[in-house]
């Protein structure tokens, strides 16, 4: 079945389009990663899902119900981390998740939700007194109340510490494994790359790419990226090294030279440079990152 | 429908800011410190007879601060509701769970109105352990309906203000249109009344009879005359108490006395004039949810 399915949204705010003629599938399972710079529409997108705003156009289903006809029915099976949110202040901690817990009908221990977002021992404070991340973790844990069959997060890494990011890193997966759907919006890309089997990039409203991470790699057309060590080079140096079949691109900056590639042709990429004049000093390989595929993406290096 | 969790929780929210009972102890100063002058002064302790006069005594001297206060706290812990929750995210949290967005408002509505409802029942339970004792039983219940009457009046500016404030965008345009409110029904309600009434009858030949009852008409609309106007019915015949509403400093107006006839229309009783209060509270409740329901976050 499909979890998400919008077909030909548009959103308009008077004179901004925020998401233009979006077509997006994600089939139920899949943790799919929603990438993009600020300002692209993913949090545009996000609200439509959840009813917070209305689309101009197009037709939206979550989890086989309307969008916007059935929203109810779509949240009472989705557990969402919402992005520029904020806390009930006089409300503790544990009182937060009681309540997701009685919205919801679910029956669980406040407890041991407070546990599996770290906040063990935090559920009696004022969330008023919290930080960002505690904050960040709560809304999590209400997200998690009542087993969801979507989980969908808005930045959700957004406030915390690397070693929080991982702890929600882990929850997703431990999500994911349970046979429940994850879209989560990011603009952090090594939080998306580490968890997700399915990638969206969005830029200026668009979908500019879906694909599973591999197969963005190929379509980039390089999955290595050269990294070499020279004494000096100039853009004409690197003519020779363009020319070669495989090369994708290169780049320098007088002291390294970065070359996207096939990994098949590296010995070729150095021998042009050596030829060319260039000192090679030294030389590594970068497996291609997804903040690589994001920048060829979003700077419209790669054509459609 | 889940607008019971939702209205608990902000019961619990405003329980924790200690306003309710900051309002409880202003409700219980400003409702039974009059009465207990009773003791001070001497008056109606001999027999039931007298007790009886001073609870209605009571009534009519504190309608008139009730039907001030009232107001102003019910639109004071009301005009925000929504749109603070806006304003600063929380309802991104509170709309991330499966509440439909007319359920909000009627928790809201819920949650706000035990705010007052419960601080007013408290005042008037002091008051009431002052008063009451040796009055009659008919005093006894004349009291419990004041008291009854004064939390329909905090409900009924509860869901205006909860009302308003669904339809608007931000906290400042909440509180622009529930003071307007306030002023319009407490100020100026009356006195437009009346304006619009003889102006009819100076350029539209509208006689005086009809001048009259067009004045009441358009004056017991006002929830705050309402509410005055059925309190006064509680001690008085309902004519009476309609012809209250045109009273200068106490002293009857006979041209209105003479003009409502022998016989009260029947537009003008209690069961009428109470229903048109209670369409106070319905309709901006419901256009409120309207218009929360149509709007982007």
């Amino acid at each position: 079945m499909t979890a998400i399915e919008l077909s030909g949204v548009t959103k308009r705010f008077g004179e901004l389009t925020a998401v233009n003629d979006l077509d997006l599938t994600v089939e139920e399972g899949d943790v799919f990663g929603f990438l993009g710079p600020n300002g692209a529409g993913k949090s545009t997108t996000i609200n439509v899902l959840l009813d917070f705003v209305r689309p101009t156009s197009g037709t939206v289903r979550v989890l086989g119900h309307d969008a916007q006809a059935d929203s109810v029915a779509v949240r009472e099976q989705t557990g969402v981390l919402p992005e520029g949110f904020d806390v009930y202040d006089r409300l503790t901690g544990k009182q937060h998740v009681t309540f997701a817990i009685e919205s919801k009908g679910a029956y669980e221990d406040p407890d041991a939700i407070l546990e599996r977002v770290g906040l063990a021992g935090d559920g009696d404070r004022k969330a008023g007194g919290y930080s960002k991340g505690m904050r960040q973790r709560l809304a999590l844990g209400m997200a998690l109340v009542g087993d969801p069959d979507l989980l969908i997060l808005d930045e959700p890494s957004s406030g915390l510490d690397p070693a929080g990011a991982k702890e929600m890193r882990e929850i997703v997966r431990e999500e994911a494994e349970d046979g429940t759907t994850v879209f989560f919006s990011s603009h952090v890309l090594g939080q998306v790359e580490a968890v997700c089997d399915r990638v969206g990039i969005l830029r200026d409203g668009r979908l500019v790419a879906e694909d599973s991470i591999d197969g963005l790699r190929e379509a980039v057309g390089s999955d290595e990226t050269l990294i070499v060590t020279v004494d000096a080079a100039t853009e004409d140096d690197l003519e020779a090294v363009r020319a070669i079949d495989g090369v994708a691109s290169a780049e320098t900056d007088g002291g390294t030279v970065r070359v996207s590639c096939d990994s098949g042709v590296k010995t070729d990429v150095i021998g042009a440079l050596e030829e060319a004049g260039v000192t090679v000093q030294d030389f590594t390989t970068q497996e291609a990152s997804l903040e690589d595929l994001f920048i060829a993406y979003t700077e419209g290096e790669v054509a459609e | 429908m889940s607008y019971r969790a939702v209205a608990r929780k902000d019961f619990q929210d405003a329980v924790r800011s200690r306003w309710i009972w900051v309002l409880s102890a202003l409700f219980i100063v400003a409702f039974a410190g009059p009465a207990l002058l009773r003791f001070t002064l001497g008056i109606g302790l001999g027999d039931t007879n007298e007790a009886t006069g001073i609870t209605v005594l009571f009534i009519q001297i504190m309608k008139e601060g009730t039907a001030i206060l009232v107001p102003i706290i019910a639109i004071v812990v009301g005009y925000a509701s929504i749109t603070r929750e806006r304003e600063s995210g929380t309802l991104k949290l509170l709309l991330s769970l499966p509440h439909s967005r007319g359920d909000v408002v009627l928790g809201k509505v819920l949650g706000r109105s035990a705010v007052v409802a419960l601080p007013i029942a408290i005042g008037f339970l002091v008051a009431g352990l002052v008063l009451i004792p040796a009055a009659s039983l008919e005093a006894v219940s004349r009291f419990v309906a004041f008291a009854l009457l004064t939390v329909v009046l905090g409900v009924v500016f509860v869901g205006l203000a909860v009302g308003i404030s669904a339809a608007s965008e931000t906290d400042r345009q909440a509180m622009v249109g529930s003071v307007g409110l306030f002023l319009l029904t407490s100020l100026f309600w009356g006195t437009a009344s009346s304006r619009i009434a003889s102006a009819l009858n100076e350029y539209a030949g509208v006689s005086v009879q009809q001048q009259y009852l067009v004045e009441l008409g358009l004056k017991v609309v006002n929830p705050v005359a309402a509410y005055k106007t059925l309190i006064d019915s509680l001690y008085m015949t309902q004519f009476d108490a309609r012809v209250g509403l045109f009273q200068f400093f106490l002293i009857p107006n006979q041209d209105a006395i003479a003009a409502l006839g022998n016989e009260l229309p029947v537009v003008f009783t209690d069961p009428v004039i109470a229903a048109l209060l209670v369409l106070w509270f319905v309709v901006p409740v419901y256009v409120g949810m309207t218009v929360f329901e149509r709007v982007d976050l």
